[in-house]
């Protein structure tokens, strides 16, 4: 198990189990705000960047004291590329903040579960995680964090408006509530993106998490709100759930449609599934999401069963590059990726029963 | 081609949609598009960097319209963002500039977020405001109830109003709450 060493000893948020509603992976609550006084950060120069973020941090010193976390500090910058990405693959930040050349901090729980994100598009990010359904706990976790913070720093406010946000698409409640679902069958049914456009039409926005269409190995999909403007947050909470129920409802109807029409043909792919991933020598991030998926959806059906309590999407946030160079400690060409992918893989998936 | 909507106006907008796995294609000119519900389109935007462009796309048809030099020459005093900035990156550079480009946003803000009304949470330093105010002034502490009040039952009619789009009578209490607000901020 010498591969176990690369992972750290405290348990990240997404390695806790939550085996409350087949289907549905995690739950997300990001709100956006800004400080009355410092123009957007696009607008700030490097000096005015460094010193509104350092004011942010010693403000918020004994936030976890607080909260009762550790939360521990950085300059997106003074990590190492490695740690940057790592970031961006377990989604702590997103795509434009880890490209972004401005200074950067972050404030972070040991878990990942809570993050603070200073000057990114918007002043102050606040991210709240969890496994499993749980938007309205998180909400009440996030706000918590948006009182503690507003106490400090006046935002910048709108009575009509609401949050005022660099994007216009962000103002308002400022809040993106997300759920992440796994749809392996549902999402390959040709009547799946014309289900999407209803739930558009209900303001519940339905992505894949990587990629769109046939690109999205693994069929994890990501439900969110579309607008922020006019709507409460209990409401966008309640829209966005919703979402989620249904689509994994239907995912599980046609799941146990498929038990009684071609078990066989099932059992087969996910054993075949198992297989690859057990002793495989090379495995693409392609196929690795999909057979894992084939895994997810199996145990799930119960048409396998581990030795251990086993977590799938532990693991496909662990095929990514970032994280297996640090496992491996040092930069991996691709062909040698593919080779620590099944490595990965194959140390950590456990024996069947 | 005429578009097919008003049938007046040259169509220079394709729109294409597909339901059920049925392709059809309209053709409309950019006053009706403009009319359109847009809210369908919505799924493509992406939560973290979501529809930016599409925000661009939809003043780019305003611009033609209202004659960009004229736009052109707005700019935030605060920030220096110039409208042609904010149409080309769909970001705003401070928030002084949701007042300077408000006015000329607001449809599509509308067309985007389908309201143009926050009624969710409120900062907590607004609402220590009131708090206080009430605590403070215990002799006009009637008065201040009363206005309190009066601001609750004023939103609500606005967010009425708002939802039957009697914009007229929403103006209306829109100034109202604003009068009465400056006045609280006067008597503290």
């Amino acid at each position: 198990m010498n591969l176990r060493k690369g992972m750290k000893a405290m348990l990240k948020w997404f390695e806790q189990t939550d085996n409350g509603r087949s289907g549905v992976i995690s739950s997300r609550i990001r709100l956006v705000r800004n400080w009355k006084e410092y123009k957007f950060p696009s607008k700030l120069d490097e000096r005015e960047s460094g010193e509104m973020i350092h004011r942010l941090e010693f403000g918020l010193k004994d936030l976890g004291e607080e909260l009762g976390k550790r939360l521990t500090f950085s300059m997106l910058d003074d990590l190492n590329e490695l740690d940057r990405v790592g970031f961006k693959e377990r989604r702590v930040i997103n795509s434009s903040i880890a490209a972004k050349k401005a200074p950067v901090g972050i404030l972070l729980s040991e878990n990942e579960d809570t993050g603070i994100v200073f000057n990114g598009d918007d002043h102050i990010r606040i991210q709240a995680l969890k496994t499993g359904l749980h938007l309205e706990e998180l909400w009440e976790q996030a706000s918590g964090v948006d009182d503690y913070m507003n106490e400090r720093f006046p935002y910048a406010f709108d009575d009509r408006y609401g949050y005022l946000t660099a994007f216009p698409t962000n103002v308002g409640t400022g809040m993106r509530a997300s759920v992440v679902v796994h749809l392996p069958m549902l999402s390959q049914g040709r009547k799946f993106s014309s289900l999407i456009g209803e739930m558009g039409r209900f303001g519940a926005a339905v992505r894949g998490v990587y990629g769109e269409g046939e690109d999205n190995y693994g069929a994890l999909y990501e439900v969110s709100n579309q607008k922020t403007l006019g709507q409460t947050e209990r409401e966008i909470i309640d829209t966005v759930t919703k979402a989620a129920i249904q689509l994994t409802n239907q995912e599980m109807q046609v799941r146990k449609l498929s038990l009684q029409r071609r078990k066989i043909e099932r059992e087969d792919e996910i054993y075949k599934s198992y297989g690859v991933l057990k002793y495989a020598r090379r495995l693409t991030s392609r196929d690795a999401m999909i057979f894992l998926s084939q895994m997810m959806a199996g145990l799930e059906d119960g048409l396998i069963h581990t030795k251990e309590e086993f977590n799938v999407y532990r693991l496909m946030l662990g095929i990514w590059p970032a994280n297996l160079q640090k496992i491996s400690d040092r930069p991996l060409s691709k062909e040698e990726l593919d080779m620590a992918r099944a490595e990965f893989i194959r140390e950590e998936l456990p024996e069947l029963n | 081609m005429l578009c097919e909507k008003c049938k007046i106006r040259e169509a220079n907008i394709q729109y294409t949609e597909v339901v059920n796995g049925v392709k059809k294609e309209h053709h409309f000119c950019a006053q009706c598009a403009k009319e359109m519900d847009f809210g369908v389109y919505a799924a493509i935007f992406d939560g973290e960097f979501p529809l930016g462009k599409l925000l661009s796309g939809l003043l780019g048809i305003e611009d033609t319209e209202k004659g960009p030099d004229k736009l052109q020459q707005i700019a935030c005093p605060t920030c220096g963002t110039g409208y042609s900035d904010f149409v080309k990156d769909s970001r705003f550079g401070c928030a002084d500039c949701y007042s300077v480009f408000g006015p000329l946003i607001e449809d599509s803000i509308k067309q985007l977020q389908g309201s143009l009304m926050h009624t969710g949470k409120t900062p907590i330093f607004q609402r220590m405001d009131y708090d206080s105010q009430g605590e403070e002034l215990t002799e006009e502490s009637s008065d201040t109830n009363s206005d309190k009040n009066q601001l609750l039952e004023l939103d609500a009619k606005l967010k009425e109003a708002l939802r039957f789009e009697d914009y007229e009578t929403a103006a209306v209490c829109r100034d109202r709450i604003n009068e009465l607000k400056k006045g609280n901020e006067g008597d503290a």
